[in-house]
């Protein structure tokens, strides 16, 4: 069953969000989803191109009050 | 399927292009592309081993931002590119020399070493060059 974890990212500056999620993609297993929540705007766009490059799984992207909520599973 | 390989040339020591080379070296090896960065002149001082962060990072107005905002911080970002993905600093040797440090007065952790100029322009024939 795989297993959603959250990273609270906000008021991280670029490239913060992007790292954190990295270094938690190592740490669990292939199906699981990585929520993070970040204020940066640029995580918008840069989070699912890196997501789209190294060949992992862009969830979704939504819009909160001061953040957005990015979903990622880890595919390989 | 590994990318172009970047070669980012650091004289700079000004926190701006510290930090800017330090994001692009980190996102750019964590995104499956191999990263080397040269580090020489005016930039090596702000490796200095133990060095006080008011001290290693001088700059600008934008640098005064970076340290009220918390940006993170440059050598953590060089760390996490290295640790995460395909990252290597040289030294530049000969800034070494005229300093007349060796590779051990640099901050732990880092480096892989020392590098004559030479080597890294040859190397960096086979991907893309960014002068900081």
């Amino acid at each position: 069953m795989s297993v959603k974890q959250k990273i609270d990212a906000r008021g991280a500056f670029c490239p913060g969000p992007l790292m954190e999620l990295i270094a938690m993609l190592k740490l669990v297993e292939i199906g699981d989803e990585i929520e993070v929540w970040s204020s940066d705007k640029g995580s918008v766009s840069d989070i699912p191109q890196w997501v789209s490059k190294v060949r992992h799984e862009m969830v979704g992207v939504t819009q909160h009050d001061g953040y957005w909520s990015i979903v990622v599973r880890k595919a390989k | 399927m590994a990318s172009n390989p970047l070669y980012i040339m650091l004289c700079s020591g000004e926190h701006e292009k510290l930090q800017m080379a330090a994001m692009m070296a980190s996102v750019g090896a964590v995104s499956e592309r191999p990263v080397e960065v040269f580090i020489s002149m005016n930039a090596i001082l702000a490796f200095a081993k133990g060095a006080p962060a008011d001290t290693r990072y001088q700059g600008g107005a934008f640098s005064k931002l970076l340290k009220e905002n918390h940006a993170p911080d440059a050598m953590t970002l060089f760390r996490q590119g290295k640790e995460l993905g395909d990252l290597k600093l040289w030294a530049c040797s000969m800034a070494l020399d005229v300093k007349g440090w060796e590779l051990n007065a640099l901050t732990d952790g880092l480096f892989d070493g020392a590098m004559g100029l030479t080597k890294f322009l040859s190397d960096a024939e086979n991907g893309q060059f960014v002068t900081l």
